[in-house]
């Protein structure tokens, strides 16, 4: 994924985590550059969360909820 | 659906019922069960079979819109989530020869030597909940159903919409693919109808049809959307909104009936002729049309119904009573649901609790004998132990490992800091995985597990389960969701896919570092229930309760119980509501476990779910007394108000008067129509306006009902309802056209020319303009009724105490409009009756029921357990900002006091573990268990770590 | 089956015959409130006609 932006994904266990298993159950297919971190709530995710994603190289943060 | 999951409930499929003999409490069932031709519990719901099976038929769960194997499962999340031989269709069981699924299985969960087999259950109850299903859409000859690929039935359309449907949620017209550009909706297809379907209205088409409708609008915003209707009947809940934001989001309604389609075979475009309400014809094309079908019973009751020895109704569907719902003719055997007539989903589930509850009191002497919950071996201390992570990696057969190479991915584990041991599994799930694990963590003394394979959402309650029986807390464990986001959705990236799985594994093994056990919070419940409102509902909700054996408290504000239900002198169905009301008066306060307290209001309510402190006041000859109440759950009952208007000379006229009084008149002898007289009725009074947003639901029936007494006790008298949409649902529609043939004229006026009163001798005059001849019509009549709207009872002290949300019409708010309608926003609050919303006796009945079988489950279990992602706070950093307990949305902080200093504190039973303290949290005081900052941060940093 | 003595004592067990909706939820309702359930369905899996509606109202959120 050299060449693809490394996304960093907070997704919320009730709605968007959720929707991301049904998109796989559905088997839509979308580009293999995001990795997940599951949280209750979206409400959970404190800004430094992103901060500290683009300090470890992230170069997008999509919040799920 | 958690169901699967019970290890108390054993779920019987491919199953009917042959024989019911015994008596109530102890009843023997023979089922005839008819083989699946798969082990389910070997099955593992991969779906190679059904890639390999030759045979393709229509998919049922896609209403035929699409195809599926022979071999298939229901649908995606079917539970048991087992595949099953089709015997029909089937090329082994119909000509002997095939078996390709037996090869393709890689679990030999495919079994053809399975028979049809009776076995005989032995059970206490019965509970009937078979059911309807949608009316035949080729029934009705002059729509041609059967000749146009481009007319679908209600259901039908659902799946075209959905996004697991046959067009993955593309609004498309089956006979060419193509987007519709108009679409229109024929409402009371089958239903109320004297020639082609049923006479009864089927209460659910008017509200679905509004909600594909917005639906398709979401999805395709330059649709255009037409509604041809008799009558919208929104009623219930939210419902008018509803409606009000279809029109604003601009779908067409039209008030006709289209008695004909006719179809072009060149173009499959539909064309429809109508008669407009005010005699002009018009024509239309359109590209696809939708038929919301009326809802009628399974062919299947008469069978069932015989074998039970209880009743159905005229229209097949099973027969219960007004004041006894959910109740039939044999005692023991209950009905809920879509069987007993059509209803909305709210109902349903309301019905499915009370017939729960009606169980649960007939053998509450036996609760619990037959049940068994887990027993678990003491865990084990890992305090001083070394970090010791095992990672199992699933290939769930080719679902995972037919694109990551999970063997690859094992070894990468084997390398990450922490780990000790790693495998690859064809089965994760399987039991004799489940046997591996409990092994391999005994043996190799891990104190961590983490588990690459489907989601969490599903499977981490299994593992969890497994790994406890190997004497591992529950929160040892991390999941690693490497199917359902990853294989599944990366089918053709091989090489990034497996990347992605290495990846989102040292991120789960760099939080698994830092989980620690944690203990499950249990509260224990007061054994006690306060109900509050001693109306038709809190005495229902009382009296199962108590009959359940559980301590009530039911307190009421005015001296006498009885409520709203006072008011009713009689009812459609003919059954006495005085005889019913007096014996459950009689009952209720005669109930050794029910304290009722009359005159008395609640104070102030402490506590939370399982420990409530209330504070109410009565008053008695000398002043006012104060007692405090202690109790684990509540119910909230206290019903709903008339509401009085300003308009159409009420209060000014002696002749204008409301509804239920002119029943009381009427009942009293007060009133006794003559031949000359004229009763006009208004509904909608307050209702559907500026006033309240809302139907009352329950007006018309109740206009139905006077204005058919009236004619029977004078068939002479005139009497007119003047109304916006009839909205008499269910089997109340039978009425409706038993009051037009004895003559009841019912005129329809718009809300923009609401009818003209004025006073005159010995009356009021009435004018209303009509709009099928488009003239104004002037009666002068003896006696005017208002139909006004039901409105929520202001008690500002009682909601100050409660601080239990309303909804904006301001009814208490259920948790979930659909699945939980009975459950406050407040954990241990139910709410039931009209202070929900307005309903009729029945459906109050059975929500009082629903509310006491959501109560006597946490009374019955005697504590609640939370799960450990509750927030804690370190009150050493606390620095008392109250920041938290701001933000809280289910009030689960207090701020307290410790050696003077202001703290916050976590009401673990009410936290639900969302986290926005944490985040809010200026002191990092606040952590959630199994998702602190560490391990969030831990997790983030993996992520860099590539 | 579990208890075969045709006694008068009640049995703890109730049977539920329907898996839609309304059988799940009395299901649910029972076996958390201390009884053994026989769930009985016709067809090959528990869900009824709530597994094939597409989004139930007011919010439009998912069935399942």
């Amino acid at each position: 994924m050299s060449n693809e932006p490394k996304i960093l994904g907070f997704l919320c266990n009730w709605c968007c985590y959720a929707a991301a298993d049904s998109a796989g159950v559905a088997r839509f297919q979308y580009p293999p550059n995001i990795r997940v971190i599951r949280v209750m709530c979206t409400g959970r995710i404190d800004p430094v969360f992103m901060l500290e994603g683009f300090i470890n190289g992230a170069d997008g943060i999509f919040v799920g909820g | 659906m958690e169901a699967g999951r019970s290890p108390n409930i054993e779920i019987i499929t491919n199953a009917e019922i042959k024989e019911i003999s015994g008596i109530a409490g102890n009843f023997f069932v023979k089922i005839l069960c008819y083989p699946r031709y798969v082990d389910a519990a070997k099955c593992t719901g991969c779906g190679v079979c059904a890639q390999y099976c030759p045979v393709t038929i229509l998919d049922p769960h896609n209403r035929n819109l699409s195809l599926k194997k022979a071999i298939d499962i229901q649908y995606t999340q079917a539970v048991p989530s087992s595949y099953s031989v089709n015997p029909d269709y089937c090329l082994f069981l119909n000509k002997k020869e095939c078996k390709q699924c037996t090869r393709a299985c890689q679990t030999g969960a495919i079994n053809f030597d399975q028979k049809p087999e009776v076995s005989e259950y032995h059970v206490g109850s019965i509970i009937m909940a078979t059911g309807f299903k949608e009316c035949d859409a080729s029934s009705i000859e002059s729509y041609g159903y059967k000749d146009s690929p481009n007319i679908v039935t209600g259901l039908e359309f659902e799946r075209i919409s959905s996004a697991s449907g046959p067009y993955t949620g593309k609004i498309l017209r089956p006979s060419d693919l193509k987007k519709p550009q108009k679409i229109a909706f024929i409402q009371c297809a089958g239903s109320r109808t004297q020639i082609s379907g049923k006479s009864y209205c089927s209460s659910v088409c008017c509200k679905y049809a509004v909600k594909d409708a917005i639906v398709a609008l979401e999805h395709e915003p330059d649709l255009d959307i037409t509604i041809f209707f008799m009558d919208m009947r929104l009623y219930g809940k939210g419902f008018e909104t509803f409606y009000e934001r279809a029109r604003k989001s601009g779908v067409t309604f039209i008030r006709s009936r289209v008695s004909e389609i006719k179809h072009d075979k060149d173009t499959e475009d539909l064309a429809i002729e109508y008669i407009k309400e005010d005699g002009t014809l018009h024509h239309d094309t359109f590209n696809l049309i939708v038929l919301p079908m009326g809802l009628e019973p399974h062919k299947e009751n008469y069978s069932l119904a015989k074998t039970a020895g209880i009743k159905l109704n005229t229209h097949g569907f099973f027969q219960t009573g007004l004041f006894n719902p959910l109740n039939t003719i044999r005692e023991g055997i209950y009905v809920a649901g879509g069987c007993k007539g059509p209803m909305p989903l709210p109902d349903s589930v309301m019905q499915a609790s009370g017939a729960a509850v009606c169980a649960s009191e007939l053998l509450k002497k036996s609760r619990g004998t037959l049940i068994s919950e887990k027993a678990f071996a003491e865990e084990i201390s890992i305090d001083q132990e070394d970090l010791r992570i095992g990672v199992f990696v699933c290939n769930c057969g080719k679902n995972i490992g037919g694109v990551v190479d999970v063997v690859d991915v094992k070894k990468y584990a084997e390398t990450l800091p922490g780990v000790v041991v790693s495998t690859d599994n064809i089965y994760s799930c399987s039991e004799d995985t489940q046997v591996l694990i409990k092994e391999t963590v005994i043996n190799e003394k891990l104190n961590r597990v983490v588990i690459a394979a489907c989601t969490p959402r599903t499977h981490e309650p299994l593992f969890q389960t497994t790994i406890r029986e190997a004497g591992l807390n529950k929160c040892l464990f991390e999941m690693v969701n490497i199917r359902d986001q990853c294989s599944w959705v990366h089918a053709y990236e091989k090489e990034e896919a497996t990347q992605k799985a290495k990846d989102l594994i040292r991120m789960a093994v760099a939080k698994a570092g830092l989980i620690q056990p944690l203990a499950e919070p249990v509260i224990n419940i007061i054994p006690k229930a306060l109900v509050i409102g001693g109306g038709l509902a809190g005495m229902t909700a009382a009296l199962s309760l108590a009959e359940q054996g559980f301590e009530c408290y039911l307190i009421e504000k005015t001296s006498v119980l009885g409520g709203n239900l006072r008011n009713i002198h009689y009812t459609l169905d003919g059954e006495d509501p005085k005889l019913y009301l007096n014996e459950l008066i009689d009952k209720v306060s005669n109930h050794n476990l029910i304290n009722v307290i009359t005159e008395s209001e609640v104070e102030s309510v402490n506590g939370f779910v399982g420990n409530f402190h209330t504070v109410i006041t009565k008053s008695s000859g000398h002043g006012t007394d104060r007692e405090e109440l202690k109790h684990g759950i509540i119910i909230l009952a206290n019903g709903a108000a008339v509401y009085e208007p300003d308009e159409y000379l009420y209060g000014k006229s002696e002749n204008v008067l409301l509804q239920h009084l002119l029943e009381e008149r009427i009942a009293s002898g007060q009133f006794i129509p003559a031949k000359e007289d004229s009763v006009v009725m208004i509904q909608c009074v307050g209702s559907r306006d500026d006033n309240h947003s809302y139907c009352s639901s329950i007006c018309c029936s109740m206009a139905i009902k006077n204005a058919l007494k009236i004619k029977e006790i004078n068939p002479c008298t005139n009497v007119y309802v003047l109304y916006r949409d009839m909205r008499p649902y269910g089997f109340h529609e039978d009425f409706y056209k038993d009051a037009r043939d004895r003559g009841v004229v019912f005129i329809r006026y718009d809300i923009k020319h609401k009818p003209d009163v004025t006073e005159i001798d010995g009356g009021v005059c009435v004018t209303v303009r009509d709009p099928i001849i488009n003239k104004d019509v002037v009666i002068d009549a003896k006696i005017l009724a208002l139909s006004t709207a039901i409105i929520p009872r202001e008690d500002k002290k009682l909601e100050k105490a409660l601080s239990v949300p309303k909804s904006a019409e301001g009814f208490f708010l259920e948790s979930h409009v659909q699945l939980k309608p009975v459950d406050s926003y407040v954990d241990g609050i139910y709410i039931c009756g009209m202070s929900q919303f307005p309903k009729p006796i029945d459906e109050s009945i059975f929500q009082a029921k629903a509310a006491a079988s959501q109560a006597s489950i946490l009374l019955a279990r005697g504590y609640v357990k939370s799960e450990p992602i509750v927030s804690f706070c370190d009150t050493d950093k606390c620095i008392g900002c109250g920041i938290c307990e701001y933000f809280c949305p289910y009030n689960a902080i207090k701020m307290i006091r410790i050696n003077k200093k202001r703290k916050a504190e976590i009401v673990v039973a009410a936290c639900k573990g969302c986290g926005v303290c944490s985040s809010y949290c200026p002191a990092r005081a606040i952590s959630m268990g199994r998702f602190t900052d560490e391990q969030i941060l831990a997790q983030i940093k993996a992520f860099g770590a590539d | 089956m579990k208890n075969n003595n045709r006694d008068n004592k009640l049995v703890g067990a109730v049977m539920v015959v329907g898996g839609g909706i309304t059988g799940i939820q009395a299901a649910m309702d029972l076996s958390e409130a201390g009884y053994y359930v026989y769930l009985i369905e016709r067809s090959s899996a528990i869900g009824g006609i709530m597994a094939g509606l597409d989004k139930t109202f007011p919010t439009n959120d998912c069935a399942i």
